[in-house]
């Protein structure tokens, strides 16, 4: 009875009102249909298929057999080793990141030009300052090993074309290339805490360090979090600057990034099925890991509320 | 609690990213700049524009063909030429010919996506690797029964050869493809820098032994402004690409006949000619491993610094042109190894247009293949001869042996004098000798990757050819064995 009553209540302009509603939530649904749950579940089943794009699909399905290759696949591990190593370079990012916005957030001259400088990286086209700092590395020719060779009179190292060194050129440019958006977000967050906490420490007689250990990073950490989790995504999805600074893996395969295998299987090799396995394996990965972390920001991300 | 909830939703969206694709930056840009970091052997996949182009001219008939290819902008133009005068020839049945190109790069992708769609162009490209998974999957069309044996009979052998399978076997059976062009990759020398050392000019005829080489490239590297450091070198050498030629010319194969087993371990040709290519470098007759991970053989070799360098068909025309290339200098044959038939080899690269298996109008693209790989005019303005810019040597043998190499000696095509390399190289003689490479059969180059790309170990010392070869086998075996798998995985 009380249903039908409510049905009845319901006026001609709440039922176009709804009408409405649909029809603005329809672009981004069927968006999401089309171009992210279709694709998602399409790569779900090309995994656990020979697929090869030449081939049939549906006549190919192995089962597992894709992702149990995958677990003694040596050149899988390698670059999902060389992935995590590049992770190195998100606390560097942090820490240099809060220092530089501590730094911007004072009344300094030029302060808003520093901004745009280290922000300019950012908007910048990756593949541009790729070939850019492959230049800058360059073992014979390149300005890093140009200042070297001034200052101690000794050839550089082999930035690109040693193992180890490799790493570090990679980590280097990437945090030079991800350091304005963590400088803007952390220059946003310090603006953002009260002065009144610091004028109360103050008179409580607290020291600089023991304002920043106790206000500062605390009421950063909402801003730190963000940071982390983009980072961390963005982390394990690294392939471009790989791709145009060592266009085969580096020196016996040390800079390539688990994108990176996963972009020559699929597309080099015309092993699709096998792409999409390293694919879904990468996207648990990150899905696991994203959820530890929104488990346990309660125990550390502060808000001022 | 809800909090909770919302932040697992959220973290799975974020990983789910991966699957679909999403990302800052699309695999087509990334795509493109490796075509302008790989210069040394990839200059033929230089073109700059990423969108696809679509030209289309119209007759007064109903049958439409959809044409996808990749190529240059300037090799385009002169596509086009032909595809208008093929709708001009033909205009009474065909309404339109859409003429889409688009780059390398872009192209397989765009390939499986019309292939995963069902969506074929009438006529596209099938290179020798593909023909065989092409035609088990049912792609294309044999064109035996469209084109006449004479059409057939005046291309090079090699391109009669390569497009043909019979179920099992590649090179007999039913003909899939028309070439669109045939390369190869020869050698050349910088007869300037032969001039400044008083040396005599390689014999075309008679290509160099290993040893003779390792003389001549002796007597090439110098110390020109005596600051104490080699800044010319005899050679340079990119492993991927350049190094195989060295190889194949001691009787060097790195597969067995039916192309099941790897064999490099214990392959005694291998291990000679693969310590005289790695001795090159340790010699200090090439740059060093250091150095050519600063500037590539490709740039060393336009500047002027080294005295040999490889040369594909497609880098003639950049190598003649002043600007690219201020020296003079010629082609010569790869140094022959003391093992091997002694004669000297290289690799061939083609890649063919076939008609798809789906076409309404089969026999219309078959006629539009042949035109467009051998129509005589068609073939006199890629390869140079009333063009005066040569992008591709003739398909067809007569022409090449003929109007093309007069027009060589008048100078109305600028190319190389010794073009009989090439030729050699193409149609084989007391000499010279040139086969697809061993990847150009198996289903993809994976198990090849491995070998190549660790070469410049055994150059920096850090490991023996012998040990590096045991080494490298297995790895090769498994990615080998990976690839009769996928290629098998088509007739299932």
């Amino acid at each position: 009875m009380s249903k039908n009553k409510v049905k009845v209540q319901r006026s001609a302009m709440a039922k176009r009102e709804e009408r409405w509603a649909w029809l603005f939530i329809a672009p981004p649904f069927i968006g999401f249909m089309l171009f992210m749950a279709y694709p998602i579940v399409f790569a779900i089943i090309a995994s656990t298929s020979k697929w090869t794009g030449i081939n049939s699909l549906w006549g190919n399905i192995v089962g597992l057999q894709n992702y149990i290759k995958i677990f003694s696949d040596i050149k899988f591990w390698k670059s999902m080793g060389t992935t995590i190593i590049y992770m190195i370079g998100i606390p560097i990012g942090m820490i240099l990141g809060i220092l530089i916005a501590m730094g911007l957030n004072r009344k300094i001259p030029g302060k808003r030009f520093l901004t745009t400088m280290y922000y300019v990286p950012v908007v910048s086209s990756l593949v541009a300052v790729s070939i850019l700092w492959a230049w800058v590395f360059n073992y014979d020719y390149g300005l890093l090993n140009g200042i070297y060779k001034l200052l101690t009179g000794m050839h550089g190292p082999n930035w690109l074309g040693d193992e180890q060194m490799v790493k570090v050129s990679l980590i280097i440019f990437m945090v030079w290339k991800g350091l304005g958006g963590t400088v803007i977000l952390y220059l946003a967050g310090l603006q953002n805490i009260p002065q009144d906490y610091y004028e109360a420490a103050m008179i409580d007689g607290a020291n600089g360090w023991e304002k920043f250990r106790n206000i500062t990073l605390p009421l950063l950490s909402p801003v730190t979090f963000y940071v982390l989790i983009t980072s961390l995504i963005g982390g394990f999805q690294v392939f471009v600057e790989v791709q145009v600074m060592t266009p085969s893996g580096g020196p016996n395969y040390s800079s390539a990034t688990v994108v990176f295998y996963l972009y020559e299987k699929a597309f080099t090799n015309g092993q699709l099925g096998y792409g999409s396995a390293v694919a879904v394996i990468l996207a648990i990965i990150i899905f696991i890991i994203t959820a530890i972390n929104f488990w346990g920001q309660d125990k550390w991300v502060k808000t001022i509320d | 609690m809800k909090k909770k909830v919302l932040s697992i939703i959220l973290a799975g969206l974020m990983g789910a990213g991966v699957l679909a694709g999403c990302s800052t930056t699309t695999v087509e840009e990334a795509g493109e700049a490796t075509a302008d970091t790989q210069t040394a052997a990839g200059s033929e996949a230089t073109a700059t524009e990423s969108e696809s182009t679509t030209e289309s001219v119209t007759g007064e008939g109903d049958q439409t063909i959809h044409v996808f290819l990749y190529m240059q902008e300037h090799e385009k133009a002169i596509y086009q030429k032909l595809i208008d005068q093929f709708v001009e020839e033909h205009k009474d049945q065909v309404k339109e010919v859409v003429f889409e190109v688009t780059t390398q790069d872009e192209y397989n992708q765009k390939m499986i996506a019309n292939m995963t769609a069902g969506d074929m162009p009438d006529v596209f490209y099938v290179g020798p690797a593909s023909v065989r998974s092409y035609v088990d999957n049912g792609y294309v069309l044999p064109l035996d029964d469209y084109v006449d044996e004479a059409t057939i009979s005046s291309i090079w052998g090699t391109t009669q050869e390569i497009y043909r399978y019979d179920g099992t076997n590649i090179g007999s059976g039913s003909l899939y493809a028309f070439p669109k062009d045939l390369s190869c990759f020869a050698f050349a020398y910088n007869q300037d820098l032969f001039d400044a050392a008083g040396l005599e000019y390689p014999d075309p005829e008679n290509p160099y032994t290993y040893d003779e080489f390792i003389e001549v490239c002796k007597a090439l590297t110098i110390d020109k402004d005596g600051d104490g450091e080699i800044d010319q070198w005899g050679v340079a050498n990119a492993d991927q690409f350049g190094m195989t030629p060295y190889l194949y010319s001691n009787g060097v194969k790195f597969l067995n006949d039916d192309m099941t087993k790897v064999n490099v371990a214990n392959n005694p040709q291998l291990t000679e000619a693969l310590t005289f290519y790695t001795d090159l470098t340790k010699n200090g007759l090439t740059p060093s491993v250091e150095q050519d991970t600063a500037l590539g053989g490709y740039q060393r070799w336009l500047d002027g610094q080294v005295a040999f360098y490889a040369c594909g068909t497609w880098d003639v025309a950049a190598f003649m042109d002043d600007a690219t290339f201020p020296y003079k200098w010629n082609l010569c044959g790869w140094p022959v190894g003391p093992s091997g038939d002694g004669k000297s080899h290289t690799w061939m690269g083609s890649v063919g247009y076939c008609v798809s298996s789906t076409t309404k109008y089969p026999e219309l693209c078959a006629e539009l293949v042949a035109k467009l790989s051998t129509d005589p005019d068609g073939q006199r303005e890629v390869s140079g001869i009333t063009s005066g810019a040569s992008i591709q040597l003739p398909n067809i043998v007569d022409l090449a042996y003929g109007e093309f190499k007069d027009a060589v000696n008048n100078g109305t095509v600028p190319y190389a004098s010794n073009v009989d390399v090439i030729f050699g190289y193409f149609d084989g003689n007391d000499h010279y000798e040139a086969a697809l490479q061993e990847t150009d059969y198996t289903y993809n180059a994976e198990w090849f990757t491995p070998f190549w790309s660790g070469v410049f170990n055994i150059k920096n010392g850090d490991i023996s050819v012998e040990d590096y070869l045991n080494q490298v086998e297995p790895e090769m075996q498994a990615a080998l064995d990976e690839a009769i798998e996928l290629q098998n995985s088509a007739t299932k």
